[in-house]
């Protein structure tokens, strides 16, 4: 492995690498070693036009790129001499003669890779009195994406992602020198399952999404680490919270697993944290307290065992792994066979987008749960985690107790049916397709009274007297 | 003015197989295909010749940088493009002596293994385009390309005549290639390197006109024959186009490093008996030269010393009736209309410069306005994916460094002082 010297420090690093990736790859990156950048980014293609990440190489006359420069054993990089920070200046003092000083009222004030390396490197006043470029306004790229055009710096890391990830290419720049614009191909709009996306790579405010656009500064708002539930891929992202609400889903990196995207699907899945919740507990077709809830779900599985009736427990690939075993526990001590689930299934696609649409169905599996469809035939009473059947399944089954974050035909059948806490509410793991064990934090409070599935379990058990 | 290259350039038949064979065509060739390719490309390097497409780089050297395996396809390819502004000798090259530029292709291809060779010509030099390709239709009619080129077996080479259309950009060797392959004309990043990966991903060696012109001449005469022309370390002849305010405007092939007096003296000398104001020497992004300097010899060590650079040989003339501050807004406009706009300091430099000329042009600048052209172009500098940058930079600093008078009579005056300066 090649030895190199990064401002006199030693590394040994991983041969046929760039210096930008060795230094992503050790960490280092915005993390002791700052080589600011705008048209890099560690899952795209190299542009090589920004031309802010300069450095200066010993023996090499030029500043070198250190995003297409490959290392090599013992060559000298500096990132802080004076002429890489006369370079910085210099790019930086030439974006900004066009872009507009607009941080007040654009969306991506507070992170906008234009500010931030602005405070750092930016010329303390502007040297020209050029009027600025004119350009469209809040054009939009399609559905979910809003341009803009003013702001963009032509970096073509959003023409890149559209070329090399979802492969549909709506992006491209035409136009040359100064004239130079981002555009759509003629004829097309920016939508597919990704296009979320172009918005967190886009690092000045010129690619914005619609739905976050607007709503919240973000330094108002802190970012929770989570896993998306929308499908087995399990997805991480960071939850953007504020005032107890989350605004929006970001992609967090993760190589292993998602890279730094998320679908658009799953990112707009925030959404349903907040709509069709089971807000009240029901029994008996009555709303109720969560206690006499309880206390009536207790009952029915006391009476259940002491009819030696058949209890069957149906779990959910949305439960966590812990809500999942308290259910497998239960259910032993009940003397029921093990929990049986299902798994709704959609589309896939060679991205990211896997067909078991729920985030734990490996969990179910792992824990020795049975996937069917099937009717659940004669029973005395269904312990139901999650709201992933059909109301049908359950033609012949006497009583449910049901233990549900939201409404569904099951909820208005259920004889009790108690408000479980989403995994925004709280605390746990997911075990994704590929076996990968996934833990997420509570984001939010729940705004009902809301249990996990787990603790709910545990209260309808010691209802019914099981120790 | 004519030499080895031009020797027989406005004789028609010159331009056919029958009259080039006749002026004892192909003897370089023959010479060639008798020797191995490593001996070729050595005999090559041992001429010293350089490039003629402006960068002046050896280009002995440049052939052997082709790998020597022949796991990929090689690919050779011919800059036509012409687009440096004051520059024509290509055209003529293609349109008088085609025979010549093809013959030097295929030593070329023999040196490298080349299977194929692209000639990129400028879309609008239709003259040319016609000859060339009139000129290879009659090598595969007499089947001297494709399989089995001249008679040898195992040597396969195809030639093909793309037209360009009309970028300078396209004339960047990268953007060449981008633009070959049907994609927007923009340079590309290095690494990788053509000869690793160059036109459609396959090791490649770009070459301009002229210097494949002078190939067959050097395998035919010999090496010493070659260096005895020219300077040491620019050996052979080039074609100077000399145009602007001379009496005779033309091209004139002469020995690099004749003095630019002598240049000039061809071209009948300025025009009009009006004295010389100054002289680009190589085209529009080279520095312009004070009349102090008609005594430096042409060729890059000398000119490189003064600041500039021999770029292609195109000379351009201007007379003590120029205004230099309109020169340098002609030229700004020409590089903020052509850069590829890839890179942030051409991008917006190549703008904001020409947007200050204009000012200054206009007599409504400051003394600030004329301090940020000086410091406006040492942004842009050696920064950037090609030198594109750097050419819209030079011209405008050597303007200053010479005629700073001008820009401070237009802040002075605030209107131009030389009324009978080409228009704007
Ligand atoms: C902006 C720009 C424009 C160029 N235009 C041309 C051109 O029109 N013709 C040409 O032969 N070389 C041109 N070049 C130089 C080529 O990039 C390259 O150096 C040359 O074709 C190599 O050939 P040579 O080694 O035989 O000179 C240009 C370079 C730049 C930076
Ligand atoms: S819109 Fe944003 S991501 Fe796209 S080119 Fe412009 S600055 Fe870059
Ligand atoms: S691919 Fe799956 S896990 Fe990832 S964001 Fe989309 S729905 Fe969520
Ligand atoms: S220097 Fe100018 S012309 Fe060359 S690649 Fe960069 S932007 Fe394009
Ligand atoms: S990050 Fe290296 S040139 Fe843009």
């Amino acid at each position: 492995m090649p030895k190199i010297a990064i401002d006199s420090v030693e590394y040994e690093v991983p041969e046929g690498r760039t210096i930008l990736q060795v230094l992503d790859d050790l960490g280092l990156l915005g993390n002791g070693v700052e080589v600011p950048h705008y048209c890099w980014h560690p899952k795209l293609s190299v542009d090589g036009s920004c031309r802010l990440c300069q450095v200066e190489i010993e023996g090499v006359p030029k500043l070198q790129i250190a995003c297409n420069t490959p290392v090599a054993n013992g060559m000298k990089v500096h990132t802080k001499s004076d002429r890489v920070i006369a370079a910085r200046r210099g790019v930086m003092e030439l974006l900004l003669i066009n872009h507009p000083l607009d941080c007040p009222i654009c969306d991506q004030a507070g992170e906008c890779k234009l500010q931030d390396h602005a405070f750092d490197w930016g010329v303390p006043a502007a040297r020209t009195t050029e009027p600025r470029r004119p350009a469209k306004k809040a054009v939009d790229l399609g559905p979910t994406i809003v341009f803009d055009q003013e702001r963009c710096i032509l970096c073509r890391r959003c023409v890149r992602f559209c070329r090399e990830i979802p492969k549909t290419g709506e992006l491209g720049v035409v136009n040359r020198g100064d004239e130079s614009l981002l555009e759509l191909f003629p004829g097309s709009e920016l939508d597919n399952p990704y296009s979320m996306n172009v918005a967190d790579i886009c690092p000045v405010g010129a690619l914005t999404t619609r739905d976050f656009r607007f709503k919240i500064r973000v330094w108002f708002t802190d970012d929770v680490e989570s896993v998306c539930n929308q499908c087995s891929r399990g997805c991480n992202i960071l939850a953007s919270r504020s005032n107890n609400k989350v605004y929006r889903f970001l992609p967090r990196r993760n190589d292993a697993v998602n890279d730094t995207w998320i679908c658009d699907h799953g990112r707009m899945s925030y959404k349903k944290n907040s709509t069709g919740r089971l807000t009240a507990p029901r029994a008996d077709g009555r709303e109720a307290s969560y206690t006499d809830a309880v206390k009536r779900a207790g009952e029915l599985v006391r009476a259940a065992l002491d009819a030696k009736g058949k209890i069957v427990g149906v779990a959910s690939p949305f439960a966590s792994n812990a809500d999942l075993a308290a259910f497998r526990d239960l259910l032993a001590a009940l003397g029921a066979g093990p929990a049986r689930f299902s798994v709704p299934r959609g589309e896939s696609d060679a991205i990211l987008i896997e067909a078991e649409k729920a985030p734990n169905a490996a969990g179910c599996r792992a824990l020795g749960m049975v996937e069917s469809n099937e009717q659940l035939g004669r029973a005395d009473l269904a312990l139901v985690l999650g709201h992933t059947l059909t109301a049908e399944v359950f033609g012949d089954v006497r009583n449910i107790v049901l233990i549900d974050t939201h409404e569904s035909a099951l909820s208005a059948r259920a004889t009790v049916a108690l408000p479980a806490r989403t995994f925004l509410e709280k605390s746990g793991a997911f075990t994704n397709s590929r076996g990968l064990v996934q833990s997420f934090s509570a984001v939010v409070e729940p705004t009902i009274e809301a249990w996990s599935e787990s603790d709910a379990l545990a209260q309808i058990a010691a209802a019914a007297g099981i120790a | 003015m004519k030499n080895y290259l031009s020797e027989h350039y406005g004789d028609d038949s010159f331009q056919t197989l029958a009259g080039y064979e006749a002026k004892g065509g192909f003897a370089g060739l023959r010479k060639a295909l008798a020797q191995t390719p490593e001996q070729v490309v050595e005999i090559v390097k041992a001429s010293g010749l350089r490039g003629r497409g402006g960068a002046g780089f050896a280009t002995g050297l440049k052939w052997s940088f082709m790998p020597k395996t022949n796991e990929r396809m090689k690919v050779i390819v011919v800059n036509g493009d012409e687009s440096e502004p004051g520059s024509f000798k290509d055209r003529m090259i293609m349109e008088r002596g085609p025979f010549e530029v093809l013959e030097g292709i295929i030593i070329g291809a023999w040196a490298m293994g080349a299977q194929r060779a692209y000639i990129y010509v400028r879309g609008e030099y239709t003259r040319a385009i016609r000859t060339l390709e009139a000129a290879v239709k009659e090598l595969y009619g007499k089947k001297r390309l494709g399989k089995s080129t001249f008679g040898v077996k195992g040597f396969d080479l195809d030639i093909v005549v793309h037209s360009g259309a009309g970028a300078y950009i396209c004339g960047e060797e990268t953007g060449l290639l981008e633009s070959l392959e049907g994609k927007k004309g923009q340079p590309r990043k290095k690494p990788p390197f053509p000869a690793q990966h160059g036109a459609f991903g396959l090791p490649t060696t770009v070459n301009n006109i002229e210097t494949f012109a002078h190939v067959p001449f050097i395998l035919d005469r010999g090496v010493e024959w070659f260096k005895s022309r020219g300077t040491e370390k620019s050996p052979g002849t080039t074609l100077f186009g000399v145009s602007g305010h001379v009496e005779r405007p033309g091209l004139f092939e002469l020995p690099l490093g004749t003095p630019l007096r002598e240049v000039l003296g061809h071209a009948g000398g300025v025009r009009g008996g009006r004295r010389l104001k100054g002289v680009m020497p190589g085209g529009l992004s080279m520095p312009v030269l004070p009349p102090s300097e008609l005594e430096v010899p042409m060729a890059e060590e000398f000119l490189s010393q003064r600041g500039t650079h021999l770029g292609t040989g195109g000379v351009m003339v201007m007379d003590e009736s120029v205004c230099m501050v309109r020169v340098a807004t002609v030229v700004s406009y020409f590089f903020r209309d052509e850069s590829c706009g890839q890179c942030t300091q051409c991008r917006e430099g190549t703008a904001w410069v020409h947007k200050l000329c204009q000012k200054i042009e206009r007599g409504r600048a400051s003394d600030a306005d004329l301090a940020l052209l000086s410091d406006v172009p040492k942004l842009m500098e050696g920064q950037t994916i090609c030198a594109f940058a750097d050419a819209a930079a030079w011209p405008i600093q050597g303007l200053l460094r010479h005629f700073r008078d001008d820009f401070e009579a237009h802040l002075r005056e605030q209107k131009c002082p030389f009324p009978e300066s080409f228009e704007l």
